[in-house]
Order: C-alpha cells, then sequence, then structure tokens
C-alpha cells in the first residue's frame, strides 16, 4: 500500500498505545472562545487546501474563494510567468473588492470603483490622477497571500511568512500524493454542503468506520462481514500531524448488483487505458483535507470551518482525462454519485451528535480504539493550541 | 412507430416511453429527477433500460461525443440519468425517498461539461 511508504502503520492495539486510551474534553468541539483559538493557531498559519492548477489551466485564467473564518476573499491567478499566485481581492486604494466573479480569464484587474488597474502579478498598472496620491506604485501591489502547488493541489496560508513549506509540511506524505491521479487531473464533479458542526466534529466523522453498519446499512453493506462486522481498517498509521488508515478487504462481498458490476468493469478498463493503476489510499491531511483514493477513482473532501459549529464541507471527485465517450462518462456520474449517496448519509447523525456537544451536557467522553484518528486529531490540535497560547503569554499578549 | 417519429436510434424504441421523463442534460439536473420521481418511475426505467445499457453505450462508443446526432445525444442524456436510477433501485430499494431528503443539501456545484 501506498500510504505504508510515508505513514507509519501500526495495528489497532499499538496505535492505542501511542495516543493513549483516557477522556476527552467535548468544549474543543463547540465552545466559541476555543474555536477563535484554533482559528489563530491553525487555520490562520496552516497550508489550506482551496483549490486545483486544472481550474487556471493558462495565463490570466483566476478563481476567487472566499474564506470566511478569515473574512477574505482571495483571488487565485495563473501568471503570464506560469506562476500560481493568490492576492487579497481587494483594491489597495481604499478596498473595494475588484470582482464578484469566481472564475474567470484577464489580463489584469480593474476596480469598479476608481478604476485602479492591477497586473496578474499584482502590480498596480495605472490609476487616474495617481500624481495626486503622493505615493510610489511599487507600495500599491495588491496584497499577497503565500500559495503553493503540490500534486495539482493549491494550497494558501493566511501567515506571510509560514514557518514550513507546503513540501515541507507534507514531508513524506507529499512524494505519495503527487503519484495520485489528483496530480494530473483536469477536470472534477465537485458538490458542497454546509452542515452544522464544528470543523472536528465534521471531520471525524470520516476518520472511524464504527458507525457503518448503523449510518450506512446499504451502501457500507460490501464493506462488513462476519469476520469484521465494523468494517474497521486493518491499521492505522500517522506522520507528524497527518493520519492514515488500511481499509479491511472483505474477502467475501456481497454480490455487486448488475449495473453497478457493469460500470465498475467499464470504469476498470478505461482506467486500465489511462494507466491509473494505483493502490488504496487514505490521506488525512491536518488540519482539514481528506484525500481519498479508490481505484480507480479519487476524491478529496475539505471541512472548511465558518464558525464554531458550521461547517463547509466541500468534495471533489477528480478525472485525468476529459470524457470522451460515453462509457466514460456513464462510468464517471455513477462513480460520483455513488460516493455523494454515501456521504449524504452521515449529515444528519453529524448533526445530531453536534447539538448533544453544544448542550453542553458531556464535559468528557472516551474514544475507543478504533477511533485513535480522532484522538491523534485531538491532540494535534490541542498541541497546537497550548503553544499558541504560551506564545501569546511570552509576548504578553493576553489570549 | 415509423423513422421520422422515433426520437432515439434505431433499436432502441423500448426507451421511448422514457425520454420526457429522463433525458435531460446536466449532473444536477438529473441528479433532481432522481429525486422527484416515484418508485413506480424508477422502477420501469430501470426494468425496461437494465438489459440495453450496454447495447447502447458500445453504439454511442462509437463515435466521438461531439459528432454525435440528436437521437443519439437523447440517448446518452437518458443513459446518464439511468445511472442515477441504478443507484436507486439497485442500492437505496425501499430507502430512496428517505435518501432523496439526505442527499438534496449536498449541492452539486461543479461537474465536467455536458
Amino acid at each position: 500500500m501506498q500510504e505504508q511508504h510515508c505513514f507509519e502503520m501500526s495495528s489497532v492495539e499499538e496505535a492505542a498505545k501511542l495516543f493513549g486510551r483516557g477522556p476527552v474534553s467535548s468544549r474543543p468541539y463547540y465552545d466559541p472562545d476555543r474555536w477563535e483559538l484554533e482559528r489563530q493557531a491553525i487555520f490562520m498559519r496552516s497550508w489550506l487546501h482551496v483549490g486545483h492548477v486544472c481550474e487556471i489551466p493558462e495565463p490570466g485564467c483566476f478563481i476567487r474563494r472566499d474564506v470566511e473564518f478569515a473574512r477574505a476573499s482571495l483571488l487565485i491567478v495563473r501568471g503570464k510567468d506560469g506562476e500560481v499566485r493568490a492576492f487579497h481581492n481587494v483594491c489597495t486604494h481604499r478596498g473595494t473588492q475588484l470582482t464578484d466573479e469566481l472564475s474567470g480569464k484577464r489580463s489584469r484587474f480593474s476596480c469598479r470603483y476608481h478604476m485602479w488597474t492591477f497586473g496578474l502579478d499584482g502590480a498596480l498598472v495605472s490609476a487616474p490622477d495617481f500624481e495626486r496620491f503622493y505615493v510610489a506604485k511599487e507600495d500599491c501591489s495588491l496584497k499577497p497571500v503565500q500559495a503553493q502547488v503540490l500534486a495539482g493541489m493549491i494550497f494558501i496560508n493566511f501567515d506571510p511568512a509560514p514557518a514550513q513549506s507546503v513540501r515541507e509540511f507534507f514531508g513524506p506524505i507529499a512524494e505519495a500524493l503527487e503519484a495520485t491521479p489528483i496530480a494530473r487531473a483536469v477536470d472534477f464533479t465537485e458538490w458542497s454542503y454546509e452542515i452544522e458542526a464544528n470543523w472536528k466534529t465534521s471531520f471525524d466523522n470520516y476518520q472511524e468506520n464504527y458507525h457503518l453498519r448503523v449510518v450506512h446499512p446499504r451502501t457500507g453493506e460490501p464493506v462488513l462481514g462476519p469476520e469484521n462486522p465494523f468494517g474497521y481498517p486493518t491499521h492505522y498509521g500517522f506522520c507528524g500531524p497527518h493520519r492514515s488508515q488500511t481499509l479491511w478487504k472483505n474477502p467475501s462481498p456481497p454480490p455487486i448488483p448488475p449495473i453497478q458490476l457493469m460500470t465498475a468493469m467499464r470504469g476498470a478498463a478505461l482506467a486500465q487505458k489511462d494507466g491509473l493503476a494505483f493502490p488504496k489510499s487514505d490521506f488525512k491531511l491536518f488540519p482539514n483535507l481528506h484525500v481519498v483514493g479508490l481505484p480507480p477513482n479519487q476524491f478529496s473532501h475539505t471541512h472548511m470551518p465558518l464558525g464554531p459549529t458550521r461547517t463547509r464541507g466541500q468534495v471533489r471527485m477528480y478525472w485525468t482525462s476529459k470524457a470522451d465517450s460515453a462509457s466514460r462518462q456513464f462510468a464517471r456520474e455513477l462513480a460520483s454519485m455513488s460516493v455523494r449517496d454515501v456521504l449524504a448519509e452521515d449529515r444528519v447523525a453529524i448533526e445530531s451528535c453536534q447539538r448533544g456537544l453544544s448542550s453542553g451536557a458531556i464535559d468528557k467522553f472516551h474514544f475507543q480504539d478504533h477511533e485513535v484518528l480522532l484522538r491523534h486529531l485531538y491532540q494535534e490540535v490541542e498541541a497546537r493550541v497550548q503553544a499558541y497560547v504560551a506564545e501569546q503569554q511570552q509576548s504578553g499578549v493576553p489570549a | 412507430m415509423n423513422a421520422a417519429e422515433r426520437s432515439l436510434p434505431e433499436g432502441f424504441e423500448a426507451l421511448e416511453p422514457f425520454v420526457e421523463r429522463w433525458a435531460a442534460g446536466g449532473v444536477a439536473e438529473r441528479a433532481r429527477r432522481r429525486d422527484e420521481s416515484s418508485p413506480q418511475e424508477r422502477q420501469a426505467f430501470y426494468d425496461a433500460c437494465a438489459a440495453l445499457a450496454e447495447g447502447a453505450l458500445d453504439r454511442l462508443d462509437e463515435k466521438p461525443l461531439d459528432r454525435l446526432d440528436a437521437r443519439e445525444e437523447r440517448l446518452r442524456e437518458l443513459l446518464l440519468s439511468f445511472a442515477h436510477v441504478a443507484l436507486a433501485v439497485e442500492i437505496q430499494a425501499e430507502a430512496e425517498a428517505a435518501h432523496a431528503g439526505l442527499r438534496r443539501e449536498l449541492r452539486i456545484t461543479h461537474a465536467p461539461a455536458d
């Protein structure tokens, strides 16, 4: 398995020993003050996945991404030199947002208010009657936001001087991601949703299989068996703040219904033709990105916090070629809707879990051994929040 | 039915009754049609199309997508809706009605041009 090259894979017992078995506090899952600490300690200084290079294939192509937790609107632009850059969608004259468009292609950005005009590199190109400002054009460039590309995925970081590059941050995982189809994707199918849940409550659902047989009695059936009635993974893996799991392979899955089987076989034949041979993979990347490879398909799932108990989920199934035949379209339509069907089933349980946590009725709870990935995320978040609080105290700023 | 009345390529006459209900452009629109259909509509379409789907895909695969004629294009849209219906009938079965409510919140926001 691919992830075994970059994650230290452990049995469930070994993993539990690494991360303990004590109770955890429920407060980080709903408290607004705690969310503010996580926002500062994690989201304002981590690499966050916000798009893919296939959205901006040519110089002048741009996408706009609104990042609510930072109250930011970003322009992510492919420059004339081919580089991907991110800027605040904010005119440096008096702050007007430069565009309302979600995507497009242009050679410069002109402000609708007073016609300040910026190049694709963010430089101020022209501004009417500029001599009356008594400032240098060089000091009026669009405000940049750190942006780096890894495996085709665009990551941004609100920290103006990140401690690590995105490649350093992912360490050995970077190379594994580059070997996946996402790195050469040319298009994708996407759906998004908002959920009344803390970002960790939302992400945690996809970090354990304990719920499968209850929440997914139909769509989960192929991954449950008498030898493993919960469909638990066989191994859990860790690499810094990132996690992985090895899914159990059901030796005697139930019969596949006829159209699902026909589609899977056509999809597999097309994947072989495309050279899409890759192993099952699972990357749970800090803080909020999940990349899942279920050959021949691969999807990403981001959990973008909107507030202490509100999150936007965005799922993308990536395609490495344009759909050039009816069979390819059919296989992709069924595969993407099949994943959407599964993920649709989780929402009600997650929101119900959040309402209970938010009530404050239980001040602590326990993760079982097969919820060790949730515990790992909890600990990684906790460590960063504590480090941030210590840092603030040292610099004399009350946290 | 004479050739002028047919809206699908020859050999797929059995699917004519389903064209109006199910032939639709765009994955979001096809998902919506699944959501709004009755169990009887889904089952009738499934029963008629299951045995023809492979042959229909083979037939359409003979041409690049941009060279499909109007009848082939209609068949293509019908088949893509069939992918949704196959999930409803084969996987969700009697849970489909409740499942439709769960899916609706997952809004399809981008798909390759289709």
